[in-house]
């Protein structure tokens, strides 16, 4: 699993030793030619230089015809060790002195000719032959052969070749330092990275870091990258895991509700055959008197059993009609239109008023602004909480019935407020629920399902209600609509 | 111009110098020697055609005042008309350090004075000591082929040496006549004598 840790690093090494290889053999070879061409230049001159030392020298010894003195100049070529001999010829072209190093081949063995004024160097092998004319006083007066081998050419290729290899090795040398040094700056940075990428992976803990380089370049710039992938799946993990948390809230939450949707319908389905049962109880009784007792029974009494009868089978209309109404307004679709909201209780007010004209109640209606509503559904909602308010201010002799709105922390809040019976503030929650009765229903008759009806309308306008009491001192109900469809 | 004589062959100088001293001993004795032919490794030219050219030669390592420059180099024979016509072949029309070279008879010992190389013959001996009185002091290079010429006061002096022609120099001579000799003239002689460069304060 573990790869070469030092791959770059090596790599980088090898690429120093061939480039710097390649360059100084590239160089080597470039400078050992041209030291050859110079080198051979340079003997070529010394020569010249020599052979006209000597010549000038042995002018005047061949003009006074002296070998010996000519001998003696050109035995003071002995001190160069390239030089394998010489020979000092008259202007006629014969031999008047001649030096010879011992051992050397004989390339004076026959002179050539020499044509005009100037050095001729003629190359025979890794040796040369130069002929100098000896010019004295404008006149040719005789040629100087010295004859030469180029010794040194390749002793000094092997000088050349010990240097190149010496610095190849001082190279070598420097590349494994700097290598070492690309090591630390490149590849352990990168071996860095690597070992933090394996634990993420291995541990899947993504919330450890790469070390970040001190210098600042592309392996820096990747560190930051890798950084920045794990801190976005770090993000990406916790939101993931916020929103399967949440979903499972919901659920649970969703799973609660219809637990009590449920149980609230049994009960309710209880509460309803409960209460249907009642006066359908009673029908039966009162069928079973008319039968059996038919006879008996006087025509006042059978009336009087006729009209019970009637009443109570109105009052199960009654109920069923509710209980319709209380199932469109948690099902019946919405249709928002602008409502007048006062003109609705006015209404109702006059409508409960002509009910019962012996009644003194006092209607006290504020002008609100229209509101975005259901305008069946309000009427409905209205029409329950005006006509509870009339139901239980019937015992007092003057009543005042309420009907108004107020700013509460900005939120618009309806009320109506009678000052009848009120309700014991302890029990205030049970008020909204179906078939819960705060009262006796002898005393204040009533399906116990008007003011469910109400919570839920306004439910469904995105509103809530509440109410405040205390006995025999009134009660106000307080409603919201939708803060969205408010008067403006 | 600082002139040295030559370092090398010290032996052999020790012996010609023994040489020459029998030689001066013996001198009026010895001048007949002097004559018949003479053959060289390299030039079997007669001992008259070899000292000419040798005395044609001698005008290129010398070196004459700046007074003189510009003047014709005239060459006074005193002597046989051969070794003269010997000369004159050898000059040819050349110049010599760009003077033109003349070769003329001695007439009087007044003409030395223009000469610039007086050569007296051995034949002349009899008349040497005037013509070297007539040269004394004077820009003359003063050649002899006579056997004591140098211890008279002469310049150059051939001498034979197993029949090659060679010379003998005097370097006080030559600084009395106000001459430069080249140190390559003075490498070839077998003998020189005097203080080389003494009164050469030009």
């Amino acid at each position: 699993m573990r790869t070469r840790p030092v791959s770059i690093s090596s790599k980088l090494t090898w690429m120093n030793l061939m480039v710097s290889g390649i360059v100084l053999v590239l160089a080597v070879l470039a400078f050992f030619f041209y030291d050859l061409i110079s080198f051979r230049q340079n003997l070529i001159r010394n020569l010249e230089t020599s052979a006209q030392i000597v010549g000038a020298n042995s002018v005047s010894a061949m003009l006074f015809n002296d070998p010996e003195s000519a001998t003696a100049t050109l035995d003071a070529l002995r001190t160069s060790p390239d030089i394998l001999g010489a020979v000092l010829a008259t202007s006629k072209g014969s031999r008047f002195a001649e030096y010879r190093r011992q051992n050397s081949p004989d390339l004076l063995a026959t002179l050539p000719a020499v044509s005009g004024m100037r050095d001729e160097v003629m190359p025979r092998g890794t040796r040369v032959l130069l002929a100098h004319p000896v010019v004295f006083q404008g006149k040719f007066s005789g040629t100087v052969y010295i004859a030469a081998e180029l010794t040194e050419a390749p002793q000094r290729a092997r000088h050349y070749l010990t240097i190149a290899v010496l610095i190849i090795l001082i190279c070598m040398l420097a590349a494994l330092l700097i290598s070492s040094n690309s090591r630390r700056m490149i590849a352990l940075p990168v071996i860095a990275l690597s070992e933090t990428a394996r634990r993420v992976s291995r541990e899947k803990d993504y919330s450890v870091r790469a070390q970040a380089p001190r210098d600042n370049d592309e392996i820096a710039v990747l560190v930051d990258a890798f950084n920045e992938m794990l801190s976005q799946i770090q993000e990406r993990d916790a939101a993931l895991r916020l929103a399967r948390d949440t979903l499972e809230k919901r659920v649970e939450e969703r799973t609660e509700d219809l637990r009590t949707a449920n149980r609230e319908l049994e009960a309710f389905s209880y509460t309803v055959a409960h209460d249907l049962r009642g006066p359908l109880d009673s029908v039966q009784g009162m069928v079973f008197l008319l039968q059996t007792a038919g006879e008996q029974t006087s025509g006042t009494e059978r009336a009087e059993t006729l009209a019970r009868l009637g009443d109570v089978t109105r009052s199960m209309a009654l109920l069923i009609d509710d209980l319709l109404q209380l199932s469109r307004a948690g099902t019946a679709a919405l249709q928002r239109v602008p409502v007048d909201l006062s003109m609705i209780a006015r209404r109702i007010a006059e409508e409960l008023q002509r009910s019962q004209p012996e009644r003194k109640v006092e209607f006290m209606i504020a002008n609100t602004l229209p509101v975005e509503a259901d305008e069946g559904l309000m009427r409905i909602a209205l029409d329950n909480l005006l006509r509870n308010a009339w139901k239980y201010t019937s015992h007092r002799q003057n009543a005042c019935i309420e009907f108004g709105f107020r700013r509460i922390h900005g939120e618009l809040v309806y009320f109506v407020r009678d000052d009848g019976a009120g309700f014991d503030p302890a029990l205030r929650d049970r008020l909204f629920q179906p078939f819960h009765r705060l009262h006796n229903r002898a005393e204040f008759p009533g399906t116990g399902i008007g003011l469910a009806t109400v919570q839920r309308i306004l439910a469904r306008h995105g509103g809530r209600i509440w109410a405040e009491s205390k006995i025999d001192k009134g009660a106000t109900f307080y409603f919201t609509l939708s803060a969205g469809h408010a008067a403006s | 111009m600082r002139r040295i004589p030559s370092s090398g062959k010290h032996r052999r100088r020790r012996v010609v110098a023994l040489w020459l001293a029998v030689r001066l001993l013996t001198c009026a004795a010895a001048t007949a020697t002097v004559a018949g032919p003479l053959h060289g490794d390299s030039e079997s030219a007669p001992i008259n055609d070899v000292e000419a050219a040798y005395l044609f030669n001698f005008a290129k390592f010398v070196r004459w005042p700046n007074s003189v420059a510009g003047s014709p180099l005239i060459i006074c024979i005193a002597g046989t008309d051969s070794f003269r016509q010997a000369v004159a072949g050898l000059v040819n029309g050349e110049k010599i350090g760009g003077r033109e070279v003349q070769v003329n008879r001695v007439v009087s010992n007044e003409a030395i004075a223009d000469c610039s190389i007086l050569f007296v013959e051995v034949t002349e001996r009899t008349r040497l000591a005037s013509f070297l009185d007539a040269a004394k002091g004077k820009p003359v290079l003063t050649v002899s082929d006579a056997p004591d010429f140098l211890v008279r006061g002469g310049i150059i002096q051939f001498v034979l040496e197993s029949d090659h022609v060679r010379f003998a120099i005097n370097l006080d001579a030559a600084d009395r006549n106000n001459l430069s000799l080249s140190s390559q003239l003075l490498k070839v002689a077998i003998h020189v004598t005097g203080i080389p460069g003494k009164g050469d304060t030009r």
